[in-house]
């Protein structure tokens, strides 16, 4: 997809070792983004998180694992949100281009081109995109990354309505930050800046203590994921011209061979048909 | 009479199997109603861990490559000119035609927002295969429409339309293979994009080359199977001879097939491979029984010239095919602790769909000239003979030369 101007893109930094589990972030999502409440149960999904997964009501939720630590229990968070991909997949399958990076960082949805194909819900590395699965006539719903309020110069909801965790602001600063960060508490943290890199670099960068995977971090590519459809698809004009003009040489020729077959006949017997005459 | 009832008695002529697959297209158009009354949600299985099911995985993944025969048979005829196989072409493209229209249905059926169907026309993404394969699919069934027009055109004795369709016949048959080349193979670049979630069994990047190429075995598989049972509950001359002219290229391309799945296993993919032993089964199942062991059956003589042996093997690869498309669109993609299921009304509509494709092609057949299409008795000389050679004639151009057509005016 057209890279944009990185310079003045926004990125979230979240340090998942101040987050508290507030989830006062949650509340300020559903509240910005006028989203209904789940009915939810105590444990329907794994651990204490709740909801029990992201949906078309719920754009981030902070999920909970607890863990023991020098003999006590602990709890560990991880924000799962939309990452806002520098090069994003969404932005690449969706036939009419209903996904967008813009320049100040988030990806946008524009729902009055989406046709409902959920191709992006296939690609997204991150399993971001959710549908309407309760309408007739379904959208896709995800973190809209606040491009309104980000546009008039203010944070986002949930970075605004975090006491701790989460720093907004230009995405070098934040990166420089995160490393400055892991070079001064080396102990503190798994030596790795989520989100630098993976599928080509998000615009939502976590820091932890405890293991990616095992806080639920996706294992994803490095290399960012429109690549590996383009590789393909780059070589779709060539193919069609080739096809094309193979079949039509080889038609060609058959046809002519044809006929030069046909002639060859029709002058034998025209040849022979004078003798018979005689 | 009135118009009606001549329907309701034609209707009731028809044969017990017929009237059985009206009642379950029948069922599957109620059930298709129930999909936009109540929603995706409740009428189907699909969810945010699944959004692409059945519909997905058999509509249009599986439904694209068994309508493959049209373009391959139409290329194999008219661009390597093995004039002797045309009887088979206009069923060939009867059934293309139809399967492309109910892919349509079922995308359509799919998706959230059919009305807007059409913003793929407006807003154009180059970058995405699904674009790719909507522009694809659309252009191809037009292409198949004027195919199809040939034989109607001929039984309403509409004398310019089929002059200018028969004039076209050419360049359609190569847009035809050309479209199809590029469609086929998008369908696998669809799953290209799903890295780490499609199993490496499946998973690499010649997906693409895979997809297009097995599609032409089962387009060609399709055809001697179609034939086959046209012979057989139709009543249609037995095409035998012309079948065993068809499978003769079939060792080669299955061989082309089963070399470059191997090639990509071995070379482009990383394992783990055999990690789950469910899908290590069903891919066993796919590649054993679905494309090695017809590729033997096919080289072998006596199985290529005896009727039964053929359209057993031939049916074998449309099974490897169904199976590889379910394999990739929806088994290596599944997650082991959430299974997925199709629900009633999914697997209604996707009955009826199929149904759909079998009463249209026997009623077009019923009603169309589309299995007299053999070039010996066809003057192709128009509009003052039409079709029908006056016998008594005896002019150079009704002298028939075997497999080959009389007189060509079109090119």
């Amino acid at each position: 997809m057209s890279k944009v101007d990185t310079s003045k893109q926004k990125a979230f930094l979240i340090d998942m070792t101040k987050c508290t589990g507030c989830r006062g972030c949650q509340v300020a999502c559903k509240q910005w983004n006028q989203l209904e409440a789940e009915k939810t149960e105590f444990f329907s999904g794994e651990g204490y998180q709740n909801p029990p997964a992201m949906s078309e009501y719920t754009f981030t939720r902070i999920k909970f694992r607890d863990y023991q630590k020098n003999g006590q229990n602990e709890f560990a968070f991880y924000k799962e949100m939309c990452m806002h991909c520098e090069d994003p997949a969404c932005a690449s399958v969706c036939p009419v281009g209903a996904f967008e990076k813009t320049a100040e960082g988030p990806v946008v949805y524009k729902a009055d081109r989406c046709i409902g194909c959920r191709f992006c819900m296939i690609a997204c590395p991150f399993g971001v995109p959710k549908y309407e699965w309760s309408k007739g006539l379904p959208l896709v719903k995800k973190c809209t990354g606040c491009y309104e309020r980000v546009v008039e110069g203010l944070q986002p909801a949930c970075a605004t309505a975090c006491p701790t965790a989460i720093t907004y602001g230009n995405r070098d600063e934040m990166i420089k930050i995160a490393e400055e960060r892991l070079a001064k508490h080396p102990d503190k943290y798994i030596h790795k800046v989520y989100g630098k890199e993976e599928a080509g670099g998000t615009s939502v960068i976590y820091l932890t203590s405890l293991p990616f995977d095992e806080l639920g971090f996706k294992p994803v590519t490095l290399r960012p994921l429109p690549g590996y459809t383009w590789q393909a698809l780059r070589m779709v004009p060539a193919a069609f011209l080739t096809v094309g003009g193979g079949l039509s040489a080889l038609s060609w020729i058959t046809h002519r061979k044809d006929r030069l077959k046909k002639e060859r006949e029709e002058e034998a017997a025209t040849a022979g048909e004078p003798k018979e005459d005689k | 009479m009135t118009a009606a009832s001549l329907v309701v008695n034609e209707i009731k002529g028809y044969h017990r199997f017929i009237k059985f697959l009206i009642l379950l297209v029948a069922v599957a158009a109620v059930a298709s109603m129930a999909r936009f009354v109540f929603g995706l949600g409740p009428t189907t299985n699909l969810n945010d861990t699944y959004p692409w099911g059945l519909w997905i995985s058999f509509d249009v993944v599986t439904a694209v490559p068994l309508a493959a025969g049209a373009f391959t048979l139409g290329a194999i005829v008219h661009c390597f000119h093995i004039k002797k196989l045309e009887p088979l072409v206009r069923p060939a493209i009867v059934t293309g035609f139809l399967g492309y229209s109910l892919v349509c249905i079922g995308l359509l059926l799919d998706l959230g927002q059919p009305h807007k169907g059409w913003h793929v026309m407006r807003y154009w993404n180059l970058h995405s295969p699904m674009f790719e394969v909507s522009m694809c699919v659309m252009a191809y069934t037009t292409v198949l429409l004027l195919e199809f027009l040939s034989p109607v055109t001929e039984k309403f004795g509409w004398y310019l339309p089929m002059r200018v369709l028969r004039w076209l016949e050419m360049p359609l048959v190569i847009l035809a293979a050309a479209i199809s080349t590029l469609h086929q193979s998008s369908l696998g670049t669809f799953f290209l994009i799903a890295v780490d979630k499609l199993h490496n069994l499946w998973y690499n990047p010649l997906l693409p080359l895979l997809f297009w190429v097995s599609a032409i075995c089962s387009g060609m598989c399709i055809i001697i199977v179609e034939a086959t049972a046209c012979h057989k509950w139709m009543g249609q001359p037995n095409e035998g001879v012309l079948l065993r002219t068809l499978a003769k290229t079939l060792p080669w391309t299955l061989a082309l097939y089963i070399a470059l799945r191997v090639y990509s296993l071995l070379v482009l993919s990383n394992g783990p491979f055999f990690d789950q032993p469910v899908l290590t089964l069903l891919f066993g199942l796919e590649l054993g029984f679905g494309f090695i062991l017809p590729f033997f059956m096919f080289t072998q003589q006596s199985v290529r010239n005896d009727d039964r042996r053929r359209v057993i093997a031939a049916l074998l690869v449309v099974f490897g095919l169904i199976l590889n498309r379910f394999n990739v669109s929806m088994f290596g993609m599944m997650d082991p602790n959430q299974i997925y299921y199709p629900s009633l009304i999914e697997s209604l509509v996707t009955i009826g769909i199929i149904a759909a494709h079998i009463l249209f092609f026997v009623l077009i057949a019923k009603y169309f000239p589309i299995f007299e299409h053999h070039p010996e008795t066809v003057d192709y000389s128009l509009p003052d003979r039409f079709r029908k050679i006056d016998g008594g004639k005896g002019s150079e151009e009704t002298v028939p030369v075997v497999g080959q057509p009389v007189a060509e005016t079109n090119d």
